[in-house]
């Protein structure tokens, strides 16, 4: 809540609201939560306006046509809703005690470079669900391989076209759901599985503890290259194997984190009075150690994403990243490597992509850090 | 902060004895360490003997860079690799013979041959003016224990040039007398052109080794010791060869070469090649893609040669699968492609369309007999009807009579965009005759694997190139009696191919041979047991400051000897 | 403290033979192996089956286990396929190569992140914090061989032929091709000059994270009892800050130095390739595209031992600098 205007309340801001959503918030002073609803309301009303006719052919494609068509609708709902009811609710300054989350929401809030990552990360993942509506053509489609080859921005090629004249702009936009899926999953199976070790070991202590430990030591020991070189030559490199094995050489980082923070919770009374009250060891880990310890975790989680997505690409120049014609960052920038000097949008635009998604996605990190730990607060 | 600063600096300093003088680092082996100095001392005594004649050509050190690095180096008993043949060929070793412009055998460490009127016999005449860099002089004993060593199967001599034709080991090779030797052989075309390439191995240095640890041997790579235009100066890894002139070179020969200085420089990256080339710290690019020869067209101070070379891109076919076996269906792929329009786009014009495994320069070419399958899809779709494959169930791909798909997986090697480019574009230009291709991409060594494993032919289509000799003989590929042999991909079984192989490989007269390549040529253009793609053209960006540089289908070095440097931007 | 330092070098010792162990298995049973590479026409399978006796691959993979671990205690790591030396001459050569580059790049990059870290810590929130923030986190994201590409185009090429600038730097390589004949000072500068273009790519992606995690530790410290005490005794706030804080800060970032140790060995594969500097990371992932196992796997154990080896200097050195910590 600002501590400034209250937003236009009442019939006026409501009606504002209908006709465009977004519109009283910023007017209100709330610059965050207004600036990203009218985003997204223009945005998604603009791309359903000019591409009706695909949207339409779409509720009746593919599975990921039809996602976007669906993502496109329920956005433009979501969005319109929550503004009308926003404009019409009644805001008082609270002045009682807020909870640790309340004020670890304000601290982000204020912090102005995390929301703008955050409404960056956003628009990302929803591009990333909408791209077979917006993009312009399919991204292995092969243009005239002797006119069309390497053309430079244009009025049809926005972003230029590679090597197979195929348009740099579409191959981006389907490039996102591929690098964003792979951190993704990546970060999520290495945060399972470090947090659960992590748990278990910090809690039971002893020698499951030693023998957890060890094994984090022998994975983080291992030379990481060797693995992934010669597993990723072992079997195909596929997107599945590639995310599985980002994830399960990153995962110690993560269950030392956890490890620590639950040595330090084991102590505290709720958790002896858990175990006093006859809890399983199990449910005290899962409902009273984890989600405590959860907030570094979310921390690693998102600065993982980032790296996972950089990763992919230092992957793609030793040739293991995800194969061709499937289009990813990290492969986009590799493959266009040679051609630095004079096809320069082959590698620059993707390379953007990924340093814009990455910088975003450490500035939320960076955001919730400062957040969560009560210690960095002012 | 300063104090980081002073961190830099002595960083810089403390490293600096690492490349410590112009032997860079030295090898530990005993055997180089006792080596180096009789060099140092020949070369010392031969330059005070051979002051440089006072021409204003004489001097200069010129940089070459290419992507790889020479794997074993100047052993020429082990090394298969097209840089160091090249090197062994032209910088640090000598062959017996040489090819001229023209492709005629000429002498080089021969000063003349005879062959026995049966053809069995073959006797060398040895120079006497060439020495090794230590002082020894070089005579027929080093020819014949290079003979012997890479006729000898423990020595695992990857350069099939021997292995067909030639009497092996000892029984192979007879010493007249210092300077003259016999070598002893069956009767077949082109049998020079194996000594053309290899480099003659010093025996007073390597003869003591056992053959089986000559891979191994220090000489290759730590402290090779030729008898050619330049000696060895050092090489650290992955980083540099440097080599000096050679002041005791036969002055029938040319005496030594204009150059001072030679480096060969490794850098793995192409965009960092093309720069160091355009900053001029780098003097000749080995080898820069299609894509940059506009660069070094445009720069005033650069040049690109460009020549046909004699390796080709081909899609090999295995015909043992059912998609495979009918040679129609295979002549129907090759028509459904555009390859002109390959070489057009991928190559930017730089290569020429291939139709058999003849590259255009060579001698035994012969344009009128191609047949040229140009791409012509209606009558790939014809050929395919005819063949018992068509579209039954309206799904865009072609079946036959079971039921079974037209559908093939083409595999190409990680790594390689020029392989991965053939691959897609088959892929788009077949599906519109009715073949599903995948592009199915694979780590090369496990690749190599899947299609020379001859109980394993697990590939439908594979993308690869090869390099060939300028005696061509595919024996080894479409003959039927090597069918079990790794490189057989294509499974071949034709009798009348089988017929003009062997009567290829035993036509010694040039003439007489020049019919057989005409019909072989057309045989294969019947058989298609390969998709031959084109003929790259080599490029290479050469600074102009340096003259003297000519690059054909011999290779880049083949005229290293002249290569000068303009004396005003010494 | 000896007896914890003595229990964990023990404990190593049984963590690098597993690793090492893996490591071999994992490199032996990818399919293919270094004769692929020599193949041409015409070749027999006899003469292959001859360069694998060569190689001693003929040898059951038992028996060339047992090998590798008697060659891991004797220090005898047998050739080199690949360049055909011992496979400890190899890796020494390699080795000084990579240290000079990274430990250039960890020097700038701590000096940096420090300096940086403290600059944003004492500015929270302040414009110049968030700037800071974004731009080392923009290089930081980049993908480490464009951002080195980029530098090269930039500094390198364009600054020659483009732009006219009166200083730019070579593309590649460690040394000139003229280096040995140059006078010493000249060698210093020509060293110097190879040595920019790589570190700064290698710094420039370091030090996001050192300045971010010496602005945490900083902040951390600002906060504490004995900083207000010495604000509230009147102490000049430079003093404060530079005197008092920023060496308690500093603390855990020495321990920091032991966990980028490993970096220090390993190289940076992507600059090196890129840089053509004859290093320690690409040799490794040379070796494993060309199946040279006895350069991998030796590689990986000297690897290994690093890591190992790091992580009880980060533990031990956080035990020396902060005297609450204690091990029994």
């Amino acid at each position: 809540m600002s501590e400034g205007v209250l937003p236009a309340r009442g019939r006026g801001g409501r009606a504002l609201s209908a006709v465009l959503p977004g519109a009283p918030q910023l007017l209100g002073g709330r610059v965050g939560a207004g600036a990203a609803a009218l985003l997204a309301w223009t945005g998604l009303l603009w791309i359903g306006l000019t591409r009706a006719e695909r949207v339409r052919a779409a509720l009746s494609g593919p599975w990921d046509a039809r996602l976007a068509a669906f993502t496109l609708l329920a956005g433009l709902v979501v969005v319109w809703a929550w503004s009308w009811w926003d404009a019409g609710r009644r805001y008082r300054p609270k002045t009682v005690a807020v909870s640790q989350w309340e004020l670890a929401v304000r601290t982000f809030s204020r912090n102005r470079t995390a929301v703008a990552g955050l409404i960056v990360i956003g628009a990302l993942y929803a591009i990333a669900l909408l791209t077979p509506l917006v993009a312009p053509y399919p991204p292995n489609l092969q243009g005239n391989l002797v006119t069309e080859r390497f053309v430079g921005l244009s009025a049809a090629h926005p972003l230029g076209t590679d090597h197979f004249a195929r348009d740099v702009l579409s191959r981006l936009l389907y490039g996102a759901r591929i690098s964003l899926l792979i951190g993704f999953v990546a970060v999520a199976i290495s945060v399972s599985v470090g947090t659960l070790l992590g748990a278990v070991a910090g809690f039971i202590g002893g020698l499951v503890d030693a023998a957890i430990m060890r094994f984090v030591d022998v994975v983080i020991s291992f030379p990481r290259l060797v693995l992934l070189i010669t597993i990723i030559a072992l079997f195909e490199p596929s997107i599945f194997l590639i995310t599985a094995v980002l994830g399960l050489t990153q995962w110690p980082s993560t269950a030392r984190i956890v490890r620590g923070e639950v040595l330090s919770l084991r102590e505290r009374e709720f958790v002896q009075a858990a175990e006093a009250l006859g809890y399983s060891k199990p449910r005290i880990i899962l409902r009273h150690l984890i989600p405590n310890a959860m907030a570094p975790v979310i921390v690693a989680a998102t600065l993982g994403i980032g790296n996972t997505i950089v990763l992919e690409a230092g992957l793609s120049f030793l040739g293991l990243g995800v194969q061709p014609p499937t289009p990813s960052w990290g492969t986009m920038v590799d493959a266009g490597r040679g051609n630095l000097l004079d096809a320069w949008w082959l590698s620059t635009f993707p390379g953007l992509a990924i340093v814009l998604t990455v910088l975003s996605f450490n500035l939320v990190g960076d955001g919730l850090r400062d957040a969560l730990d009560p210690r960095l607060r002012s | 902060m300063r104090k980081l600063f002073a961190w830099v600096v002595i960083f810089g300093l403390a490293a600096c004895g690492g490349d410590g003088g112009a032997r860079g680092v030295a090898s530990s082996d005993p055997f180089c360490q006792e080596v180096i100095p009789r060099v140092d001392a020949f070369m010392a005594e031969a330059r005070e003997a051979n002051p440089t004649p006072d021409d204003e050509r004489y001097g200069g050190t010129v940089v070459v860079a290419g992507i790889g690095e020479i794997p074993d180096g100047m052993n020429a008993a082990v090394s298969a690799n097209y840089a160091a043949r090249q090197h062994q060929e032209f910088v640090n070793l000598m062959p017996l013979v040489n090819y001229s412009a023209e492709l005629e055998v000429q002498p080089y460490l021969a000063e003349s041959w005879e062959v026995s009127e049966d053809g069995t016999e073959l006797t060398f005449h040895i120079r006497q003016d060439v020495y090794w860099h230590d002082g020894e002089q070089t005579d027929a004993h080093d020819v014949a224990f290079t003979y012997r060593t890479v006729t000898n199967p423990e020595t695992a001599f990857p350069n099939s040039a021997f292995s067909d034709h030639y009497v092996r080991g000892p029984e192979g090779v007879e010493v007249l007398d210092d300077f003259t030797v016999i070598i002893r052989l069956e009767r077949h075309a082109e049998f020079l052109d194996a000594w053309t390439t290899l480099g003659i191995l010093p025996e007073h240095l390597l003869g003591d080794v056992p053959p089986a640890r000559l891979s191994q041997h220090p000489y290759g790579t730590q402290c090779p010791v030729g008898n050619g235009p330049f000696v060895f100066v050092s090489h650290a890894q992955q980083d540099r060869w440097v080599f000096d002139a050679n002041p005791a070179f036969p002055a029938a020969l040319g005496g030594r070469p204009f150059l001072d200085r030679y480096v060969y420089r490794v850098i793995p990256e192409q965009t960092t090649l093309l720069t160091e080339l355009l900053t001029e710290n780098i003097d000749i690019y080995i080898a820069p893609s299609p894509d940059q020869a506009q660069r070094i067209i445009d720069a005033p101070n650069l040049e690109l040669l460009d020549f046909t070379f004699r390796s080709y891109v081909l899609v090999g076919w295995n015909s043992r699968r059912p998609q495979l076996a009918d040679a129609r269906v295979r002549r129907a792929l090759t028509m459904g492609t555009n390859r002109e329009e390959i070489v057009e786009a991928i190559l930017l014009g730089y290569g020429t369309v291939a139709n058999s495994s003849v590259p255009p320069f060579h001698w035994a070419y012969d344009p009128d007999a191609e047949v040229a399958l140009d791409y012509d899809p209606e009558a790939a779709r014809a050929l395919l009807e005819e063949a018992g494959w068509s579209d039954r169930d309206g799904d865009g791909v072609r079946e036959n009579a079971d039921g079974l798909p037209l559908a093939i997986s083409i595999k190409y090697n990680s790594g390689n965009q020029e392989r991965q480019n053939v691959a897609e574009i088959m892929q788009a230009q077949l599906a519109d005759i009715g073949v599903a291709v995948t592009p199915q991409v694979v780590e090369f060594g496990t690749l190599l694997q899947q299609i020379n494993t001859p109980t394993l032919r697990d590939f439908d289509g594979v993308v690869m190139a090869w390099v060939t000799e300028f005696k061509l003989d595919d024996t080894n590929l479409f003959h039927s009696e090597r069918i079990d042999q790794p490189y057989a991909w294509s499974g071949t079984r034709n009798p009348e191919m089988d017929r003009l192989i062997e009567a290829l490989s035993v036509t010694v007269d040039r003439e007489r041979a020049m019919p057989l390549w005409a019909e072989y040529q057309r045989e294969i253009a019947e058989e298609q047991p390969y998709t031959f793609f084109y003929f790259p053209d080599r490029l290479d960006g050469v600074n102009r400051r340096v003259r003297g540089v000519v690059m054909d289908a011999r290779g880049e070095w083949v005229s290293i000897r002249d290569w000068h440097v303009d004396p005003a931007s010494r | 403290m000896s007896k914890y330092v003595l229990r964990r070098l023990l404990g190593a010792v049984p963590l690098v033979l597993g690793i090492a162990t893996i490591v071999f298995f994992v490199v032996n049973l990818a399919p293919g192996d270094p004769t692929l590479y020599l193949l041409a026409p015409g070749m027999d399978a006899d003469v292959i089956e001859q360069m694998r006796v060569n190689y001693g691959l003929d040898r059951p993979v038992y028996i060339r286990y047992v090998k590798w671990v008697g060659s891991m205690l004797t220090g005898d790591f047998g050739y080199s396929f690949t360049y055909r030396r011992p496979v400890a001459e190899v890796l020494m050569e390699f080795l000084p190569n990579t240290l000079l580059l990274t430990g250039c790049a960890l020097a700038v990059a701590f000096a940096a992140g420090v300096v940086l870290g403290t600059i944003q810590a004492v500015r929270q929130y302040s414009a110049l914090d968030s700037g800071l923030s974004v731009v080392l986190l923009f290089f930081y994201s980049m993908p480490s061989f464009w951002l080195a590409l980029m530098l090269i185009l930039t500094f390198s090429l364009f600054a020659r032929n483009v732009w006219e600038w009166p200083l730019w730097f070579p593309a590649s390589g460690m040394t000139s091709t003229g280096y040995p004949f140059l006078g010493f000072g000249e060698q210093v500068r020509d060293r110097l000059m190879h040595l920019v273009l790589p570190t700064a790519s290698l710094a420039l992606v370091l030090t996001a994270g050192i300045a971010r995690y010496m602005r945490g530790s900083m902040l951390e410290v600002v906060r504490q009892d004995f900083v207000r005490t010495a604000r509230a005794k009147g102490l000049p706030e430079r003093t404060v800050v530079f005197k008092h804080a920023l060496r308690n800060a500093l603390i855990p970032i020495i321990t920091l130095v032991g966990l980028y140790v490993p970096v220090l060995f390993s190289g940076a594969v992507f600059i090196e390739h890129i840089f053509a500097w004859p290093g320690m990371g690409r040799a490794i992932v040379e070796a494993i595209d060309t199946r040279d196992y006895p350069l991998v796997m030796a590689g990986s154990f000297f690897f290994a031992v690093t890591v190992v080896l790091a992580n009880l200097l980060a533990d031990i050195l956080y035990a020396v600098v902060d005297p609450r910590i204690r091990y029994e």
